[in-house]
């Protein structure tokens, strides 16, 4: 019975001109998506890797130079793509994908999109992620609306419900047509995608990429198996096919535009983070005034005091390459401070946003959506202070070369050779384990249950309950 | 179809369709006053009456789409409050307008609708057999029906009763707008069902009709049954006469 109307819904579905041009222009959408996704994948990652090869290259084929100005002459560290970053791509397009790793500089990040885009590319990069979010909802909201409204204004439904089918039959029936055909529309993009993914992944991360892969389809199945839900209820208690329509869309359009703005304005309202250029000014104000005291006069005396010797020349050691690590770990102190202090208001925020999913099933599955594919600003900021982390090395062996290579206090104009360059190793960065970023989400997966249990119980109570006069004849308000 | 109902000794001793002091009030408004009737199996009872006699509140009280307010309507010694769903497995409805799904085919929609109303599979053949029997042809039937005149839609509509094999037929005002030769098609497929054993309750406008094809008549006012006649009993004019009458009392 319930297969019967399933494939009767799924006909008539497929037979109508709208949903069939919605379908195919979403499909299309889709595939369009992810095969610029794969493609730009593709293309970065060989530039990626070119540019990781030229660029330890340069670095070991540097000419002999004082070992200091080689760690200005600095590296670059590269985030690894994970192949999911294909379908989203979270907030690397705004926050780059590679930092230029010199001395006394962090978190210098490169490839921002964003910043070079105009503002119709902006609205154009539509990602897989966007269309899952937000136009398969839509498509969903479109071929659910007239489930029950519409046969009750045609006048179908008394005739259906004449034929003393249980409502609740009719429900699972028309929730199986509606998944069937929308099946049928998103199955061609689907394979298109796992094909990429495939295409994408290196034998050692296919694994994981499947595992990913896997959940990440839980998680968007979780999100359209609600909106399914919701749309059904609200189709069967609307009076006309017109009401459903405009309470689904307020609902999809809340749930798409005004609850992400909504969750940035009171993420930042409750856990404010300072502008670029506030930080900015006053990381550099903070790096002068602790720099004193450690830097010139003060520990030229305290470092001739402790040696029992008068001048620099004198000393066991090169000065020069003891300031200047001094220097740098001073900075450190500030540096880890405040980017400490901005990534837990970061952190915060993001936290507040998942809870805030509740209201807004998007808000969860797009943070889920972002962690999955290894794009969101938790995994930024892992490989940001794992790039640090290796700057720091960096420089600490260069000024450590300068210190030990000549006793005295002037700064070597020539002095390193490649054996010093080949010390520094290769940047290899390992992305966090998929636990550790499960473990960050338990929020969004709990909020995105809610969602899914929430709706299911509400269409469930309502078929369970509603009489065929109230099916008849809709809910007057 | 002039012939009186069929001799008592013939009929189970159950009606099939009947009301007991059947009530329906809006408020203070009442939309159907203490309606008793009882439709025996082969016959076909007419009501008659204006606009907001109640004919339509009866119909849709017997497929429980409203709730009485108080009284019993029952099908098949079931009543229909209590027995919701096994009361309409019984009974076949057919409103003024067949609604049908455009985009299906009739024979689409007849299998659909069939399907759902018994639980059992039908065959092409079988399904094409009732469309014939309702007197769709069989080139229609594989077309969509939103070609379908409104005849057509009609004749689907008793296909539809035809598959279920239903004891009851509760037909709301199936003629009006259909052509004379279309209006004259429906009343023998009536027939037909009749002397299947089906009881027809029907409301409807159209005298003629009424006296044509039905073995009983009722006349309603103001949601009261206020004259029941047998139409073996009465010629047309004298029914129009009766009828015109009550009206204007």
């Amino acid at each position: 019975m319930i297969a019967r109307i399933a494939r009767k819904e799924m006909t008539e579905m497929l037979r109508d001109g709208r949903f069939r041009w919605t379908a195919t222009m979403i499909a299309i959408l889709l595939i369009g998506a992810l095969t610029t996704g794969v493609t730009h994948y593709r293309r970065t990652a060989a530039e990626r890797d070119a540019a990781k090869r030229s660029a330890r290259t340069h670095w070991l084929t540097q000419a002999p130079k004082n070992a200091h100005s080689a760690a200005h002459y600095g590296v670059y560290a590269f985030k690894p793509a994970m192949s999911l970053s294909l379908v989203d791509e979270g907030v690397d397009r705004y926050v780059g994908v590679f930092a230029w790793l010199e001395a006394h500089k962090q978190n210098d990040f490169k490839y921002r999109p964003a910043q070079d885009a105009t503002v119709i590319e902006r609205f154009a990069a539509w990602t897989a992620a966007n269309v899952l979010q937000v136009l398969v909802p839509l498509v969903i909201i479109m071929a659910t609306f007239p489930a029950f409204a519409g046969e009750r204004e045609q006048g179908t439904l008394r005739q259906l419900l004449a034929t003393g089918v249980r409502p609740r039959i009719l429900f699972l029936g028309k929730a199986a047509g509606v998944s069937l055909a929308l099946g049928i529309l998103i199955a061609p993009a689907a394979a298109v995608g796992v094909m990429a993914l495939v295409m994408a992944s290196s034998n050692t991360t296919l694994g994981d990429t499947w595992l990913r892969g896997s959940i990440l389809t839980l998680v968007y199945l979780a999100y359209f198996t609600g909106f399914l839900a919701v749309g059904l209820t609200v189709s069967a208690l609307a009076r006309s096919a017109r009401l459903s329509l405009i309470l689904l869309l307020a609902f999809w359009a809340t749930n798409a535009f005004v609850a992400p703005r909504a969750a940035v304005d009171l993420a930042r309202r409750a856990h404010p983070a300072p502008s670029a250029l506030a930080f900015n000014l006053n990381m550099e104000r903070e790096l002068t005034t602790t720099g004193e005291g450690v830097s010139g006069k003060a520990l030229e005396d305290s470092v001739l005091r402790a040696h029992g010797v008068s001048t620099l020349d004198s000393l066991p050691f090169n000065f020069a390459g003891l300031s200047l690590q001094r220097g740098e770990e001073q900075g450190y102190r500030v540096f880890d401070k405040r980017y400490g202090e901005l990534a837990a208001t970061f952190a915060a925020q993001d936290r507040l946003s998942q809870r805030l999913g509740a209201f807004a099933p998007l808000l969860a599955t797009r943070a889920l959506s972002m962690g999955l594919a290894g794009t969101d600003y938790e995994q930024h900021h892992h490989f940001a202070e794992a790039a640090e982390m290796y700057r720091r090395g960096l420089v600490k062996t260069m000024n450590d070369a300068v210190r030990d290579y000549q006793r005295g206090g002037e700064v070597i104009a020539v002095s390193s050779d490649s054996t010093l360059w080949a010390k520094v190793p290769t940047f290899d960065y390992d992305a966090p384990a998929l636990g550790i970023v499960m473990g960050r989400y338990l929020w969004a997966f709990a909020v995105l249950i809610l969602w899914l249990v929430g709706s299911l119980a509400l269409v469930a109570t309502v078929a369970r309950h509603v009489s065929a006069s109230t099916l008849a004849e809709g809910v007057r308000p | 179809m002039t012939t009186s109902s069929v001799p008592r000794g013939l009929q189970p001793p159950q009606p099939m369709v009947v009301a007991r002091a059947l009530t329906k009030r809006y408020g203070f408004a009442t939309a159907l006053d203490e309606l008793d009737l009882a439709i025996y199996p082969g016959e076909v009872f007419c009501l008659l009456g204006a606009n907001g006699a109640g004919k339509t509140t009866t119909i849709n009280l017997f497929l429980n789409f409203i709730t009485p307010t108080s009284g019993t309507a029952c099908i098949d010694g079931l009543d229909v409050v209590t027995h919701s769903l096994a009361t309409k497995h019984t009974v076949a409805f057919i409103p003024e307008q067949v609604t049908l799904y455009r985009n299906l085919t009739g024979l689409e929609n007849l299998e659909y609708f069939a399907s759902l109303a018994t639980g059992q599979r039908f065959t092409r053949d079988q399904l094409l057999a009732h469309l014939g029997d309702a007197g769709l042809a069989v080139d229609a039937a594989s077309r969509r029906v939103s070609t379908y005149s409104k005849g057509m839609r009609q004749k689907v509509g008793i296909a539809m009763a035809l598959a279920k094999n239903a004891k009851a037929l509760l037909l709301d005002e199936p003629t009006s707008g259909l052509d004379p030769k279309a209006s004259n098609e429906f009343s023998e497929l009536l027939g037909l069902m009749r002397t299947r054993g089906a009881a027809i309750l029907m409301a409807t406008h159209d005298l003629f009709r009424a006296k044509e094809s039905g073995t009983r008549v009722g006349i309603m006012k103001h949601g009261r049954l206020v004259r029941t006649l047998e139409t073996a009993d009465i010629g047309h004019a004298d029914l129009e006469r009766l009828y015109l009458e009550h009206m204007r009392s």
